[in-house]
């Protein structure tokens, strides 16, 4: 140094700045070290996320035809708003309520709901904000890119089902997967995620797996404000398989419109190939629209409607095939009648049994609703003698009833590939403890009772027409199925080719068809009262049809005791039949709620959808009458037990 | 006579010391095109390095004694630039601050940045005499003045960052001025005491706002701190220097973390964490090993000078320099709050370069007239 300085130590401190500039670029790369070296693959990673994104691609979801290959529900393309959910991390997103309700025409507290259910969720690609946006909300979007950058608009499919809610309850609905569905382990090993559409009732939901097809993606890079600067892979979806239903829309629709023209506009018509158990049609009314669960529920009006149906008395969303019981009336008189013969109550040669208007059983008289003599089984299936079938319960016993319950599955689910169906109730001892506490024994009237079908048989219509059918196949009970087949997928040769899949029992250890061992001459004799009650005089006579022999049978089950019954409280009228009687192509079933004698009501909805049956296979105009609807009051003649004073369901 | 001179000058010109400052602009210039590929902000930092350049020569050929002379006029000219930028219309205002000026062809630049040079040739000027005694207070005083006067001035652009380098300026010309130990001890003790109990009387009184106070908690705990907003600078730096690892991050260019705007400022103020995604922990610590030689070199020229002022003015850069480069480079490490301060010779700028480059001339131009009286 030039110039004398010893006195303040200027070396000493000119050194002491040096240190000082060493140590604190020292300590500078100390944090270096860190954040490159022992953090660096971390952070290296975390800066890659947040630049990637991954876009999904949603599958085409499969196309539902009849089985004669007229689609039934398809897809179209809709456009949606989605939430970029990595671009609103940490922003709060009630801010955006507001903006994006005035925008997007959306409501608000729809939206705030909706948000908070968002927040609780993992965290996972894309809020849908707006389904089905339209080009106005698409200009929206566009147009407020800067204030929003985290909003974009995607195609997707959206489900459309034929719009007068024509099988509705068959097809069920799709919707995006609820949060408790995808607690479950099942859901989670399908890989599906928060936001995908999954099928949630009817065969939507049951053969979903097939339908749905698998998700592609596109692997975009983003920059800070999510825009897509660069596409580094895109996976193409698989798309969901075509099915083909056992549906008949010819004979759906004629179903469809029967029911529609009925009495109470409430009831059900099964129609099955005996032969195998196929479905031709399933109507049950009243209906809904699935649209409302596919294309607007999200919105205000969509949940109003949805509550409305949740609330309608009617109970239109209830699939009345599998998900109702019903007192079977007089229907119940066949496999009685079989297993009354097969167990050796009566035989073919000493059927006959007395009619006596009735029954005294101790001080209690149940009357028939006629005088029918000494009839044969024949004859009393085909005017539907309740004094005979009284008879036949007392010397089946209540034991033998069981034995036919059993035999006939009638205590089981059919097994039709349909979500949520439920079992029938059948007469037991032990379902009698159960319904009365206070008189739990099992007593000779309550034979009586559960001999003609009230009280304690209270069965779905789909498990009587499989037992019906089972016994036109001379007992063979086919489960009846709506699957035809999945279409195939891929190229054969392939390792992406699918093969066809047909219906397969989802229980796969029930025998299809179960086999109930019939004799021959049982049958015929049983097939051939059920042949009498349509073509010789019977209580379905009305509906008659020269050379095409129906074979029914009518039912009419009480709902409230004798006296009180007109107006909401009338019977349900049921008819249950297949034709030709002596080679089966169809067998059906109908139910007209509260609408009164099953010969009236449910016979002549039969008659509807066989005139357009015999149309399809035979090219001709049916023969007979054209039957009209009756719309004024029967005398209540041959069928049912009215008069009981037992009602207790 | 000027032949001689020539001839000596440059036997004894500080090539290391040009030629370290040289290389680091360059370098970041590279950096520069690295963060913004498509814009002309590398070229223009080429243009100036070649004023720098030229004003480093033109300083390092003239007596800096002579310069040191018209420090009054230069300081009050600096005071003037620092009025012109406050007057709307003159002065251009980025940011909500009023700190630049606009230079027509060359875009615009920062006046503060070169008071920092006519404030050091200042506060050696007054600090330079002899000394035979420990520093007064009054000579305290006079030098608060000396650098409260453009701190003020630019409070009102404001410029909270820039008056932050502004303060070891002085903190060095005081300590080498023989301040007493004591009271050099007395104030790092104070200081060591007073900034948290501040913090946390501001906190409690709610002078320091809550953005504020986020932003000094993201340095604590950057991932779990608010890294959208408050924290999302010093996250996103985070990120990209951690990104670079040993030798520089695998991706392109175009999908690094500034290719793609998640790291904001990237060829000005972070310009650090930009190198570092590039070059990774090798390349940083280069970058860091010239910054050490650089300041080296200029404190032994402090320590060759042949009076006291020449001395008191290189180590008054040196104090700048040092204080700037931890706070920028502390900044992308996410250890120091986010304020805009220029990483010198890297960050793209032209006030900064050039006005380092004027500074670097005086030391050189100190170091060659060592020998003569």
């Amino acid at each position: 140094m030039k110039f004398e300085d010893t006195s303040q130590n200027l070396r000493a401190r000119l050194r002491f700045i040096q240190i000082l500039v060493i140590v604190m670029l020292g300590a500078l790369s100390v944090r270096l070290y860190v954040l490159q070296v022992v953090r660096g693959e971390r952070y290296a990673e975390i800066a890659e996320n947040q630049r990637r994104r991954r876009l999904p691609i949603p599958a085409p979801r499969g196309v539902i035809f009849d089985r004669e290959g007229r689609v039934i529900v398809d897809s179209r393309p809709i456009y949606n708003v989605i939430m970029s959910r990595e671009d609103v991390k940490g922003k709060d997103l009630n801010s955006l309520i507001l903006p994006l309700a005035e925008g997007l025409n959306l409501d608000k507290d729809i939206l705030r709901d909706y948000f908070e259910v968002v927040k609780t969720m993992p965290a996972f690609e894309s809020i849908l904000v707006k389904q089905g946006a339209t080009p106005g909300d698409i200009a929206w979007v566009e147009a407020h890119n800067l204030e929003f950058p985290e909003l974009r608009v995607e195609q997707q499919p959206q489900r459309r089902y034929p719009d007068n809610g024509s099988l509705a309850h068959v097809l069920g609905y799709v919707g995006e997967i609820s949060p408790e569905q995808l607690k479950q382990q099942a859901v989670k090993d399908k890989g599906l995620k928060p936001g995908d559409i999954i099928g949630l009732s009817g065969i939507e939901q049951i053969y979903d797996d097939y339908l749905r097809g698998r998700d592609g993606y596109r692997e975009v890079v983003v920059d800070s404000r999510g825009r897509i600067q660069d596409q580094i892979e895109i996976v193409d979806p698989i798309p969901g398989r075509d099915l083909v239903t056992t549906i008949d829309l010819d004979i759906q629709k004629a179903a469809e419109e029967q029911l529609a023209n009925s009495v109470t506009k409430r009831g059900v018509i099964i129609s099955m190939d005996p032969n195998n158990g196929e479905i031709l049609a399933l109507a049950s009314a009243p209906t809904f629209d699935p649209n409302l669960f596919s294309q607007r529920i999200t919105t205000r009006e969509g949940r109003a409607e949805y509550a409305a149906l949740l609330n309608d008395p009617e109970t239109p969303l209830l699939n009345r095939a599998i998900q109702s019981r019903y007192p079977p009336g007089s229907t119940w008189k066949i496999p009685m009648a079989i297993s009354g013969l097969k167990q050796g109550a009566i035989t073919l040669d000493h059927s006959t049994l007395v009619c006596g208007g009735g029954i005294t059983i101790g001080n209690k008289f149940t009357r028939c609703m006629g005088n029918h003599g000494t009839p044969d089984i024949k004859t009393a299936i085909t005017h539907s003698c309740d004094g005979y079938f009284y008879r036949l319960g007392l010397k089946m016993g209540i034991d033998g009833i069981v034995e036919m319950v059993d035999e006939f599955d009638l205590n089981k689910r059919t097994g039709i590939d349909l979500p949520n169906e439920v079992v029938s109730w059948t007469p037991s001892r032990e379902f009698k403890r159960r319904m009365q506490p206070r008189d739990p024994e099992w007593r000779d009237i309550d034979t009586v009772y559960a001999s003609f079908g009230q009280v304690y048989d209270i069965i779905t219509p789909i498990s009587l027409l499989r037992t019906i059918a089972g016994i036109s196949m001379d007992g063979r009970l086919y489960i009846p199925h709506l699957l035809k087949e999945v279409k195939a997928f891929g190229n054969p040769g392939t390792p992406d080719f699918r093969g066809p899949v047909t219906f397969q029992p989802l229980d796969s250890s029930r025998p299809n068809p179960k086999v109930v061992a019939i004799p021959e001459d049982i049958d015929q004799a049983v097939v051939e009262g059920m042949w009498r009650v349509v073509n010789a005089g019977g209580t379905g006579s009305r509906i008659q049809m020269a050379g095409f022999d129906i074979a029914g049978k009518t039912g009419t089950a009480q709902v409230v005791g004798l006296g009180k019954d007109t107006g909401k409280n009338k019977d349900h009228s049921w008819f249950v039949t297949y034709a030709p009687a002596y080679k089966p192509e169809i067998a059906m079933v109908a139910l007209i709620e509260n609408s009164g004698f099953g010969g009236s009501h449910a016979a002549p909805a039969i008659r509807g959808v066989y005139d357009v049956y015999y149309r399809k296979t035979r090219h001709e105009e049916p023969p007979g009458m054209v039957v009209k609807q009756i719309a004024k009051a029967e005398p209540p003649t041959p069928t049912a037990a009215q008069q009981t004073a037992v009602v207790s369901r | 006579m000027v032949a001689i001179i020539h001839k000596r000058s440059w036997r004894d010109f500080d090539w290391i010391l040009a030629l370290l400052a040289i290389g680091i602009v360059l370098f970041g210039t590279v950096q520069i095109r690295n963060a913004q590929p498509t814009e002309p902000y590398w070229i223009k930092q080429l243009i100036g390095l070649a004023i720098g350049l030229v004003a480093m020569l033109a300083i390092a050929f003239t007596d800096y004694r002579r310069l040191l002379n018209f420090a009054p006029a230069f300081y009050v000219f600096g005071l003037i630039l620092l009025i012109v930028v406050l007057i709307p219309g003159f002065g251009l205002r980025i940011n909500g601050q009023q700190a630049w000026i606009k230079v027509p062809g060359i875009g615009q630049f920062q006046p503060s940045e070169f008071v920092k040079v006519t404030t050091a040739m200042m506060l050696a000027r007054y600090f330079g005499k002899n000394r035979v005694q420990a520093l007064t207070l009054k000579e305290m005083i006079v030098g608060g003045l000396i650098l409260g006067l453009p701190i003020g001035l630019i409070l009102l652009e404001p410029d909270a960052g820039s008056v932050l380098t502004y303060l070891p300026i002085l903190a060095v010309v005081l300590f080498l001025s023989a301040i007493k130990l004591r009271l050099v001890l007395a104030s790092v003790l104070i200081a060591v005491v007073m900034l948290p109990v501040s913090y946390m009387v501001g906190v409690k009184t709610g002078v320091i706002k809550g953005y504020q106070q986020e932003r000094i908690n993201v340095i604590w705990d950057p991932e779990n701190a608010d890294r959208r907003r408050v924290g999302y600078h010093t996250w996103q730096s985070i990120l990209t220097v951690g990104e670079g690892g040993l030798f520089g991050s695998r991706s392109s260019v175009e999908h690094s973390q500034s290719g793609l705007k998640f790291l904001p400022e990237p060829h000005t103020d972070f310009i650090y964490a930009v190198t570092a995604e590039n070059s990774g922990f090798v390349g940083c610590l280069l970058v860091l090993l010239a910054y050490v030689i650089l300041l080296s070199r200029l404190i032994t020229g402090a320590r060759r000078s042949s009076d006291r002022s020449g001395m008191l003015f290189i180590m008054a850069v040196v104090g700048g320099l040092t204080f700037q480069i931890f706070i920028n480079i502390g900044m992308a490490l996410g250890i120091s709050p986010v304020i805009g301060v220029p990483l010198p010779l890297m960050s793209a700028g032209l006030a900064s370069l050039v006005a380092t480059f004027i500074a670097i001339g005086f030391a050189i131009s100190i170091q060659l007239r060592r020998f003569v009286n």
